[in-house]
């Protein structure tokens, strides 16, 4: 049986009447999800719906019906997330455990965003309303989130992100003095643990964000949420990786820092400028050495691919951006 | 020694050969992959022309910091990358000379890997 078959079975389940998937596409999103969008039509309904699904249950990251609860958790603080209307996590039907949430029009590729924030103004409004966004979800009270949410080591998400960068660092297979030095200025830098840990998305991003003509309409890929140093998702978007070339705007390639900054903190978020450089910093290495991780795994035969070999000739940009941030 | 086309003449040959005509016959992922394979083709043939001295150079500066003329590149990353590890304090000038030769190889590097990507220089 088909994904879409197996959808349309459970949707026909669901709403008590046969319903039939038309205009079905597959989009691009991470590796380890399958993303189908399609418009559902019964008798009655028809909406237009997205199945998040999982098909290979060895490589999840956080299982489906803890990314499900997240995401509803933090619609219900005021985040803007496509709704879920169901979690099945049988997998007879499509292969895998899955939810079935809105599909909310509007653009996520990263450029085509850009495009469409520069055509329309609205770069410094979007970085305001992600910054809102952010707020709001760090504003929840992380012990309503389940415990099957990771959460770091002894509490300590500083030192604890801090130990899995250095471990990479030191399982680099050659020696890379700029990523040595890198993690040396973390240390060195180390600020205290937060005073107070959230739940936090940890990959929001130019990518990871549905954009429309008015600005900000939904926040995506919960799959990588835990709990968390706040200001870990803070400087996430802002790091070099996620402008597009547009290195002058350093939230997203689309808006400077001061209108994000100000609409996290119109929603009760507390920025902390030092702990903002320091998570900034350790993204940077964490990115290069994920990358330096590719490259391994394509090496090793893990994952051979032509993509994950270009990734060992990427490590020079996040050398040179790892410098640039650590200046003496 | 070989006639010619270079080395460096095939590699474009070849980026050409995968930027053109391949792309045009594939579709879907592969497409992307096509991209990435061409994109790789074109960092090899700048490397082939510019790492040599690139390494040298390298080579050079990582002697002078740490005071050690007869190890090879590999040798001297490892020891300045064991010198990082190392709590001992560094020192100003040490800590200076160095960050200024990370950032020279840092800048060649990406010469090779992504031309253009060392114009930006600040990121306040």
């Amino acid at each position: 049986m088909s994904t879409e078959d197996g959808l349309a079975r459970w949707l026909t389940a669901e709403w008590g009447e046969p319903v039939t998937l038309d205009n079905v596409a597959v989009s691009s999103a991470g590796a380890r999800r399958l993303n189908m969008l399609f418009d559902a039509g019964s008798g009655s309904r028809h909406a237009r719906l997205a199945a998040t699904i999982l098909p290979n249950i060895e490589i999840q990251i956080l299982d489906i019906a803890t990314e499900a609860e997240i995401r509803q958790i933090a619609e219900h603080g005021g985040v803007p997330v496509p709704h879920i209307h169901g979690v099945c996590l049988d997998p007879s039907y499509v292969g895998g455990p899955f939810f079935v949430s809105d599909c909310v029009d509007g653009e996520t590729i990263p450029r085509r965003v850009l495009r469409l924030v520069a055509q329309s103004g609205t770069g410094p409004r979007l970085a305001a309303q992600i910054g809102s966004a952010i707020g709001r979800l760090h504003a929840i009270d992380a012990a309503s989130a389940p415990v099957s949410l990771p959460r770091p080591e002894g509490g300590r998400p500083v030192a604890h992100a801090l130990d899995l960068v250095r471990t990479a660092v030191e399982g680099l297979l050659q020696p890379e003095p700029a990523f040595s030095y890198g993690l040396r200025w973390l240390e060195r830098h180390l600020p205290d643990e937060p005073a107070r840990n959230v739940i936090v998305h940890s990959d929001i991003r130019n990518g990871n964000i549905i954009v429309g003509a008015e600005g900000l309409r939904a926040i995506l890929d919960w799959e990588g949420s835990r709990v968390g140093d706040p200001m870990e998702d803070v400087a996430w978007p802002c790091t070099r990786m996620w402008r597009f070339g547009e290195d002058a705007m350093t939230v997203g390639g689309f808006a400077g820092l001061e209108p994000y900054r100000s609409g996290y903190e119109a929603s009760g978020g507390v920025w902390e400028a030092e702990r903002f450089r320091w998570w900034r910093v350790l993204g940077t290495l964490r990115w290069g050495v994920g990358l330096a991780g590719q490259a391994a795994a394509h090496l090793d035969g893990r994952a051979r691919s032509i993509v994950m070999a270009g990734s060992g000739r990427r490590l020079a940009e996040m050398a040179y951006d790892l410098l640039l941030l650590v200046r003496p | 020694m070989q006639y010619r086309p270079t080395a460096g003449e095939l590699l474009t040959d070849v980026a050409t050969l995968l930027e053109s005509e391949v792309l045009e016959a594939v579709s879907g992922p592969l497409q992307h992959r096509v991209r990435v394979a061409a994109n790789l083709v074109r960092i090899v043939d700048r490397e082939i022309r510019l790492g040599p001295a690139a390494a040298q150079d390298e080579r050079h500066r990582l002697s002078l910091l740490l005071n050690d003329f007869e190890a090879d590149l590999p040798t001297l990353r490892t020891a300045l990358a064991a010198r990082l590890a190392d709590p001992e304090p560094l020192g100003g000038p040490f800590e200076r000379a160095m960050y200024d030769s990370l950032l020279a190889t840092a800048r060649d590097d990406i010469a090779v890997a992504k031309p253009g990507y060392a114009a930006w220089k600040s990121d306040e």
